[in-house]
């Protein structure tokens, strides 16, 4: 069944049985991530997701290459990045290609019981709801960020005036989303606050072990690697995000330590080593 | 968004035996020269959740109906409060505060949860102090898991869901809002909740609103579900003492609980899991609970000891006024004093209740 030419609304709703249909099939080798172009267009907030997903795939042992392209937000089926085409399948964002590898068989977190199964969900979603907002807060409703930033990245590969509109657009998108959830009246310093709340608190849960769970990775340590490690890495208008992870002297370790152990080490997929090596590099043009 | 407002709320109020220890190297609060708990000259405003809720819950039959809340959080705020000892009486409704809940301390005003509890923190009333440094972090992790999985689920059941709101929601809140914003304020609170739906869970490839509203429900409970896993046979999250997490979940449990709606799925699926029905429940009787004077007590037998003893004082005091009164009587070239509050050398937590009975 070719998913590519359908709209999408029946797209969504033909995803859910297919992927039964297709659970039996194995993983196939030229598997793709999509997301923005690395050098000149992807954001802090999208870079985090798509290291995310590729740290999973990575600790599942997938092969998927990633392939940059200017439009990958409107390709993507939920309109978020990254978004894996697999087969004749596509699916977006970190939450439902948990589920789909899953389905396929390839699970990091089944050896966990019932009560850690729920901390890591939990653990995930504090991590979403405060370092993904507080991101997407510093990327969108800071306006020296986004003056100097954002319009400029976010817009680069349309010409005048269709970048503006763009950036605009999906600014007002940013800011009445921040409005609904209250955070439209926090100042910066709060944020990094919030920031430093939610490091801290995964710092204390990460204590002195090597993963988040035992010894095994799991999605949650894809996760909060995505973030933090693009959160070092980035360079903004100030160093005050980098910094507040700084503090914590075991999440680096834990950043450094998933970046050798999966990115460094599989040379032969060149893609995901050199979107780590590249996310390295500064975003700043 | 006021989250973890019915959390401030009970953090006010409290048995004053639980959870609270003088810092010796307690976290983060200000290490002032300590004295003993004071009163809690502070009134919590509610108005227009809690308010209702608690004018609520003479409507619900058969038991006290403990919220009413917009998004639960301020009933684990109140809760929070009465398990610290803060003698924090819930008052009725204020017209000055759009915000609510509030927290009203001299001349302090705060507005949302998460600050109310600093605050109470900073008061020294704080319910964590036994907790280990991965609990604390687990603490903040399943709160947010509430706020992002079953906060939407309760917005749409209290605003959204038609039947609800116009005939639980809207008159339960007109009732207790001054006309003429009764008239506006219910539908913008409604169409608040719904923006706020849409904006959050609302994009592709969910396109239309019963769509969204199976999967925030499917998400609500599978919350649920994680909850009652995590909470498993024992009393509270961390052992036997309540804590900021119980008072959180317990805020948004409750309204769902308790609350008679004529269309309850969520309902009917947390009657299902037994362990947090059970605990709604011992919170609702250790610190809900109404006496015949109307001032709630903290529900231990040292608030009942106190409560006690004051009463023995007020009644010796108003003697003495007596006796007074019929001298002044007899004595008619002295205009009669003005009977000023009465101190007494009780300790803090009396004197809110008392400063209530003075003349």
């Amino acid at each position: 069944m070719s998913l590519s030419l359908t709209p999408r609304s029946t797209r969504s709703r033909q995803q859910v049985p297919a992927l039964e249909l297709h659970s039996a099939e194995p993983w196939p080798e030229n598997a793709a991530l999509y997301q923005q172009l690395k050098e000149d267009q992807i954001l802090l907030s999208d870079n985090a997701a798509s290291l995310a997903v590729q740290a999973f795939l990575q600790m599942c042992n997938l092969p998927v290459r990633v392939v940059c392209r200017a439009n990958a937000e409107y390709m993507s089926p939920s309109g978020k990045v990254p978004f894996i085409h697999v087969g004749n399948q596509v699916v977006s964002e970190l939450g439902p290609i948990v589920q789909f590898v899953k389905a396929k068989g390839h699970s990091l977190s089944d050896g966990l019981d019932e009560v850690q199964k729920a901390e890591m969900k939990a653990y995930m979603e504090l991590v979403n709801n405060m370092l993904l907002t507080a991101e997407l807060y510093l990327q969108w409703c800071d306006d020296v960020t986004v003056e100097e930033i954002t319009h400029p990245r976010y817009g680069s590969p349309y010409p005048w005036p269709l970048n503006r509109i763009l950036s605009y657009q999906k600014q007002w998108e940013i800011r009445r989303k921040m409005k609904a959830i209250g955070w439209a009246g926090k100042s910066l310093e709060q944020v990094l606050e919030d920031v430093d709340q939610c490091c801290q608190a995964l710092s204390q849960r990460l204590g002195t072990q090597p993963y988040f769970f035992n010894k095994q990775p799991t999605e949650l340590d894809a996760l909060v690697f995505g973030h933090l490690f693009t959160i070092l890495t980035t360079q903004l208008i100030t160093d005050e995000l980098s910094e507040k992870v700084k503090n914590y002297g075991n999440l680096t370790a834990f950043c450094r330590r998933i970046e050798q152990q999966y990115f460094e080490g599989h040379d032969k997929d060149g893609s995901a080593a050199a979107s780590a090596r590249s996310a390295k590099r500064s975003l700043l043009r | 968004m006021a989250s973890g407002s019915r959390a401030a709320l009970a953090l006010g109020r409290g048995n004053g035996a639980c959870g609270y220890k003088p810092p010796s190297q307690g976290p983060a609060t200000a290490p002032e020269a300590a004295p003993p708990p004071a009163a809690f000259p502070s009134r919590l405003c509610c108005r227009g959740r809690s308010g209702a809720a608690m004018r609520g819950q003479h409507r619900c039959v058969p038991r006290a109906c403990a919220a009413g809340g917009q998004d639960g959080g301020s009933h684990g705020a109140e809760l929070l409060g009465r398990r610290l000892g803060a003698a924090v009486p819930s008052s009725g409704v204020s017209d000055r505060h759009a915000d609510v809940p509030v927290l009203i301390s001299e001349d302090t005003v705060i507005s949302q949860p998460a600050k109310i509890l600093n605050f109470l923190r900073k008061q020294r009333y704080n319910a964590d102090y036994e907790l280990s440094a991965k609990q604390g972090a687990d603490t903040l992790a399943y709160i947010a898991l509430l706020e992002e999985k079953l906060l939407p689920a309760l917005l749409h059941t209290f605003w959204v869901e038609a039947e609800n709101y116009c005939s639980v929601t809207k008159p339960w809140f007109a009732s207790r809002i001054p006309f003429p914003l009764s008239l506006y304020l219910p539908g913008k609170m409604s169409r608040e909740a719904l923006n706020r739906i849409l904006l959050t869970r609302g994009g592709p490839p969910l396109y239309s609103l019963t769509e969204v509203e199976a999967q925030i429900y499917r998400d609500a409970k599978e919350c649920l579900n994680l909850l009652s896993k995590r909470l498993g046979t024992s009393q509270f999250f961390f052992g036997n003492t309540p804590t900021t997490l119980d008072a959180f979940v317990f805020g948004f449990l409750a309204p769902v609980y308790k609350v008679c709606f004529p269309r309850v799925q969520l309902q009917e699926h947390l009657k299902q899991l037994t362990n947090l029905c059970r605990f709604c429940d011992d919170i609702l009787t250790c610190y809900f609970k109404l006496t015949i004077t109307g001032h709630s007590p903290s529900g231990q037998d040292t608030a009942d000891a106190n409560l006690q003893k004051l009463t023995q004082l007020v009644n010796k005091e108003s003697n003495l006024i007596e006796k007074m009164d019929d001298n002044l009587r007899k004595s008619p070239q002295h205009p009669p004093r003005k009977i000023t509050t009465l101190k007494l050398a009780a300790g803090g937590e009396e004197s809110s209740p008392l400063n209530r009975l003075s003349p």
